[in-house]
């Protein structure tokens, strides 16, 4: 009487039959999995939604992987290629000093902006990344508040003014420039112009005292051999992860910087605390549904004691026993997770219709992956294994001549 | 077909557990089943559970006192699984022929608590000589149920077991019912020491 497949079918429909048989008990053992599930699924989606959807804010916004020098000083070419060279760094551009990063943008005698914030950019600059245009010649990209306060579109024209007091002299230089892209204020709030680095050097020249015919001021000096000097640099890291390692660097040259590695490493707190308590309620949880699910099964078996010792006198052994047992308890423990499951993703629908209109939380998504719900399944069945195990223990001790004495 | 009769408590069951394989005796003699004599005393005495459960599955059947129907299968599936455990062919002749001298055809679709105590304990009986035993052990089959009934039952066993050719143990403390068919008996007799069964003139 070897175990064959015809056996093993007719344990396994024999097993099913009891289960459906009871179907009100062995619904309440699933229940007892499903009120587990499901609130930990849902816990678990908010939570994995919560943290993406800060890392996205953190990844999506270029503004966190830039790192602001604090300090001033007097640095070259060189010192600026060394800096993109450092491992981390994805994008450098000078800056010339802070007096003179600032200009006039006139459109007409209504609509002029006085001291607008003029930033250098060049290709790569990350904060325009989404408009794939970047400044060069006379093209310019507005920052949206500036753009609009100046009332222009992309293709408008624009004239840049900047003054000098020269010799007693009060002189003003211009140049026209197109308006290329607007920058969203999302990523730049203040008014601001970003422009062509060779534009910004001009300007500082200008200021300096020299001749400029791109600004269309003849006089002052005309030197050829000026020496280009960066007061700091506009320096932005690869990727969020990078953003330390590059804080660190420029810390060991005692430049002093200012970074969001403060947000990142928020963030990354978050994470580990949202952990840390979803994890503590998952085993919480979990201990609890294990001693729930253990105690009605046996208590099951007891109930059925003589119907299993029945079914050893009729000639199943331990092994086939067992086997009766493990089918029924993972058979309700899938039962369990697919309503589960079920059960999260009506939730989710629910807390992600209730997030999609709050403003506080806009982009925040219950949802987990197909890894998550994979690794959801493995520990329920880890629980049906256990619970199993403890089942089959129970009723490994039932005699076959239970069933002759009555109880 | 052979009874074995006695008071309450004097051990009738503990024989008949004995006989099925159930208890291990703490001093065995001689047991062997069947043409080919199996030896199952010195089974038993080597606790040989795997060899002892797959005879007593094949070569014995059990009918009891409560009957031991399964609640979750029809009274079909009660009947058949010990064949289909078996590895043989869930219908056999014997069994349909069982089912029609015992009034059962009209139940098989039906659950056991949907039956009464007699359909059961009917049912209990084709299911224990499904599989074609050689020696049918009955404990008290007659015992839940009404005079008549129980008269009725174990009449139709009675007839059965003499028509199929079967051997039959029937544990009763009802001596006026053994009485009423004249079945060879073995008697409890009480001592200090103990129980001693003997067969009764």
């Amino acid at each position: 009487m070897r175990p064959s497949p015809s056996r093993a079918a007719l344990i396994l429909r024999l097993a099913i039959q009891d289960l459906w048989h009871d179907r009100q008990v062995s619904l309440c053992i699933a229940a007892a999995l499903v009120a587990v599930i499901a609130p930990l699924l849902l816990l678990f989606g908010l939570k994995h939604g919560v943290v993406s959807q800060l890392q996205r804010e953190l990844l999506d916004d270029p503004r966190n992987l830039e790192v602001r020098m604090l300090t001033s000083g007097s640095y070259d070419e060189a010192w600026l290629d060394d800096v993109r060279a450092l491992p981390g760094v994805g994008f450098a551009i000078g800056l010339t000093r802070s007096l003179n990063t600032q200009a006039d943008l006139l459109k007409d005698r209504r609509h002029f902006l006085k001291g607008v914030e003029l930033v250098p950019s060049a290709i790569g600059d990350p904060l325009l990344a989404d408009l794939s245009r970047y400044p060069q010649g006379s093209g310019v990209v507005l920052s949206e508040p500036a753009a609009r306060r100046l009332d222009v579109a992309p293709g408008e024209r624009l004239t840049l003014a900047a003054s000098r007091r020269l010799e007693g002299q009060q002189e003003r230089g211009r140049v026209e420039v197109e308006v290329i892209g607007v920058l969203d204020a999302a990523r730049f709030p203040r008014p601001a112009a970003f422009i062509d680095l060779e534009l910004l050097i001009e300007l500082e020249r200008f200021r300096d005292g020299h001749a400029s015919p791109l600004l269309g001021v003849t006089s002052g000096a005309q030197r050829a051999d000026y020496p280009l000097r960066y007061a700091r640099a506009r320096i932005f890291a690869s990727e969020g992860e990078a953003v330390a390692g590059v804080v660190e660097q420029l810390e060991a040259q005692r430049i002093e910087t200012a970074s969001r590695l403060a947000d990142i490493e928020n963030v990354r707190a978050i994470n580990r605390v949202l952990g840390l308590i979803f994890g503590v309620i998952a085993l919480t949880a979990l201990v609890g549904c294990l001693a729930s699910m253990a105690g009605a099964f046996m208590a099951n078996i007891d109930r059925k004691r003589r119907e299993y010792a029945v079914l050893r006198l009729l000639g199943l052994k331990r092994p086939a026993v067992a086997a009766y047992v493990a089918v029924q308890v993972g058979l309700l423990s899938l039962i369990a997770f697919v309503a589960g499951l079920g059960l999260f993703a009506l939730g989710a629908a629910v807390f992600n219709r209730a997030l999609a209109t709050s403003h506080l939380a806009s982009g925040v998504v219950s949802h987990i992956t197909a890894a998550h719900a994979l690794i959801a399944l493995a520990l329920t069945l880890g629980v049906a294994l256990l619970v199993a195990a403890i089942g089959v223990a129970r009723a490994f001790s039932i005699q076959p001549a239970e069933s002759l004495r009555e109880a | 077909m052979l009874a074995i009769v006695g008071p309450s408590g004097c051990g009738k069951s503990t024989l008949l557990e004995a006989l099925g394989l159930l208890l291990r005796p703490s001093e065995l003699g001689r047991y062997t089943l069947g043409p080919d004599g199996t030896d199952l005393a010195a089974l038993l005495q080597a606790n040989n559970e795997s060899a002892l459960a797959e005879i007593r599955s094949r070569e014995l059947g059990f009918l009891l006192q409560n009957g031991g129907l399964l609640p979750f299968l029809s009274v079909r599936d009660n009947i058949t699984l010990p064949r289909r455990l078996l590895g043989l062919p869930a219908s056999s002749e014997r069994v349909r022929h069982a089912c029609v001298t015992l009034g059962l055809e009209p139940l098989l679709d039906k659950r056991p608590g949907a039956l009464s105590i007699g359909e059961r304990q009917r049912t209990a009986f084709v299911r224990a000589m499904a599989h074609e035993p050689r020696l049918l052990l009955a404990d008290e089959p007659t015992a839940a149920l009404d005079p008549q009934a129980g008269e009725r039952l174990f009449g139709l066993i009675l007839s059965l077991v003499q028509e199929l050719d079967m051997a039959a143990l029937v544990v009763s403390h009802d001596r006026s019912l053994v009485a009423q068919f004249s079945l060879p008996r073995l008697a409890a007799n009480l001592t200090s020491g103990g129980c001693r069964f003997a067969p009764e003139p």
